[in-house]
């Protein structure tokens, strides 16, 4: 199970790039305090503002193309860059292997009480 | 974002306990001991199993005499379907925002 989500934005893979992995610049519109090492093996630690706090570990960061993060509870967040004629599209995949299975369930539980 | 949720994740993490959890679905209700004749199990390993299911919501077990019966909490596994919108619509939001900052700081860049 997995969710899909694109955005094109109108400046340089380079400078996207920036905007996804600078803590400073994830605080701008990820979460309210941020720390990341985009670098393979660098942690990452985010803060919202409603309490939530999630770290993760960098698995893949190739500049400016693609970074993968997963999260301490098991799910992965994988964003990959592209020029685009109308600048850098930016392709976001947050995946958990255990969705997969409660909503699998849930389907198989459907149908049985239907 | 709910220790329910993380809960239900947990105890669906468990080959064994999503086994008990369909098996329930499919049967409306059972006890330990029948379930346990269906795995390879204890009767014992089938009420561990049960608690936490029951601790995760996806279960409930009801005192029946002098046994407990069991029977599926469906709405709980909702609750997990309804946390996949809600990632979903978070990152709507995200998006935007990054959409937003982007598109503000390259309008404050110098020439």
């Amino acid at each position: 199970m997995e969710i899909v989500r694109e955005i094109v934005l109108p400046v340089s893979p380079a400078e996207a790039w920036e905007a996804v992995t600078e803590p400073e610049r994830l605080e701008e519109w990820f979460a309210n305090d941020v720390e990341l090492d985009a670098r393979p093996g660098g942690r990452g630690f985010f803060r919202w503002d409603d309490g939530d706090v999630r770290h993760a570990v960098v698995e893949i960061a190739v500049a400016p193309e693609r970074l993968v993060l997963r999260w301490d509870d098991d799910g992965v967040v994988e964003l990959e860059l592209a020029e685009h004629p109308d600048g850098t599209r930016v392709h976001v995949r947050e995946t958990s292997p255990q969705w997969g299975l409660a909503l699998e369930l849930h389907a198989c539980a459907a149908w049985a009480i239907a | 974002m709910g220790d329910r949720v993380d809960a239900v994740f947990d105890a669906l993490a468990d080959p064994s306990r999503r086994y008990l959890v369909e098996r329930l679905t499919e049967l409306g209700f059972s006890t330990p001991t029948e379930l346990a004749g269906e795995l390879p199990m204890t009767r014992q390993a089938v009420t561990k199993h049960l608690a936490l299911l029951e601790h995760a919501g996806l279960v409930t077990g009801t005192r029946e005499g002098r046994k407990t019966v069991y029977r599926p909490e469906l709405d709980a596994l909702g609750d997990a379907s309804r946390w996949l919108e809600r990632v979903g619509a978070q990152w709507d939001e995200r998006l935007a925002a990054l959409g937003r900052h982007v598109t503000v700081r390259q309008s404050r860049a110098p020439g």
